[in-house]
């Protein structure tokens, strides 16, 4: 499901079926250098891709929410309480399962204070989405991320 | 001076105007192709009618369903796109090609042919434990109520070529 009327009046349906949440985690700036800049709309696009594609053949199961955006420069503890508020929210429905995506891996350091479980991908800071080679690397990661979240689907 | 006041429209005034102008005319623009179909079901698209090429040739088809990716332009009301879209195609017994849609009828998921092994030979749902039959017919007692919907295909010049998704009713 995604974050958009029809979906929603699907979801309200059904629920308890749909027990994954999905929220991308992506920085956001606009001051730093050019290469910076290139990088950080280049994460946004795999960003988007992955999780297209992960809403695609698990609608029924995972509810994919608009991106959680943060200030590059902010610092991660305020984000992390910002983000486990989000987590209570989710937490009203019956979600049994909050994945955070993320590319950035100031994250990863703090993990254990989030609420939610933390999936974090290593990327290229650049590339050409639309390139071959950059495709293959993006759906065999997509896979692994697939493989993980029905791993934990499959251990309750 | 006053005189010239009476006819003078204020700025106000005129952006009101203008404004109820523009949505009337919103509202006639949507209310304009209801009446359409209202009145003339002929002239309502024609959504089907469109073959793309599937990639894959008549004789790589086996009795074996195999999955297909195939791209189509897809036009809503507000954008325009290209869609992946995903087949499960193989060779009934009677020689005859299905093109089966992986859409899960429950809630959307896409099913996977023989990859779960408690369940061989049959079309499976990650998702809530969906079961379909070979031929995409949904097994009782699993969350989907529909068998899977079938795509329009056709085969020219050897090339397999897949069309609309043809939902069906359950048996
Ligand atoms: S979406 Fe396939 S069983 Fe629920």
């Amino acid at each position: 499901m995604k974050w958009k009327r029809q979906d929603m009046q699907q979801y309200l349906k059904s629920k308890e079926y749909i027990d994954t949440a999905i929220v991308p985690l992506l920085p956001f700036s606009m001051e730093g250098n050019d290469e910076d800049l290139l990088s950080l709309t280049y994460q946004h696009e795999v960003m988007d891709v992955f999780t297209e594609r992960l809403e695609k053949e698990y609608k029924g199961r995972i509810f994919r929410f608009p991106t959680y955006s943060y200030l590059a420069t902010s610092k991660i503890e305020d984000e992390v309480e910002r983000l486990n508020g989000y987590y209570e929210q989710l937490k009203t429905q019956p979600f049994q399962f909050v994945f955070y995506l993320t590319f950035d891996a100031k994250w990863k350091k703090h993990e254990k204070n989030l609420e939610g479980q933390l999936l974090w991908l290593p990327i290229l800071k650049d590339g050409d989405i639309h390139q071959e080679e950059t495709k293959k690397v993006i759906l065999d990661q997509n896979e692994q991320i697939t493989d993980l979240i029905r791993a934990y689907w499959s251990e309750t | 001076m006053s005189k010239d006041k009476k006819n003078q429209v204020s700025r106000r005034q005129f952006l009101n105007y203008t404004l109820t102008g523009v949505g009337g005319f919103m509202a006639a623009g949507m209310l304009a192709p209801m009446v359409r179909f209202a009145i003339d079901p002929v002239l309502q698209p024609d959504e089907g009618g469109e073959f793309v090429s599937a990639k894959i040739s008549e004789e790589d088809i086996t009795t074996e369903p195999k999955r297909v990716a195939f791209n189509v332009e897809q036009v809503d009301a507000w954008y325009e796109s290209t869609v992946e879209k995903v087949a499960w195609v193989y060779k009934q017994e009677d020689g005859s090609i299905i093109a089966l849609d992986p859409t899960c009828t429950h809630l959307g998921c896409f099913v996977g042919w023989n990859d779960n092994e408690n369940y061989p030979e049959h079309f499976y749902c990650p998702c809530h434990d969906g079961l379909y039959t070979k031929d995409g017919v949904n097994v009782p007692n699993t969350p989907p109520t529909a068998p899977l919907a079938v795509y329009e295909h056709k085969i020219e010049n050897g090339i397999l070529y897949l069309g609309k998704a043809i939902p069906r009713e359950e048996a």
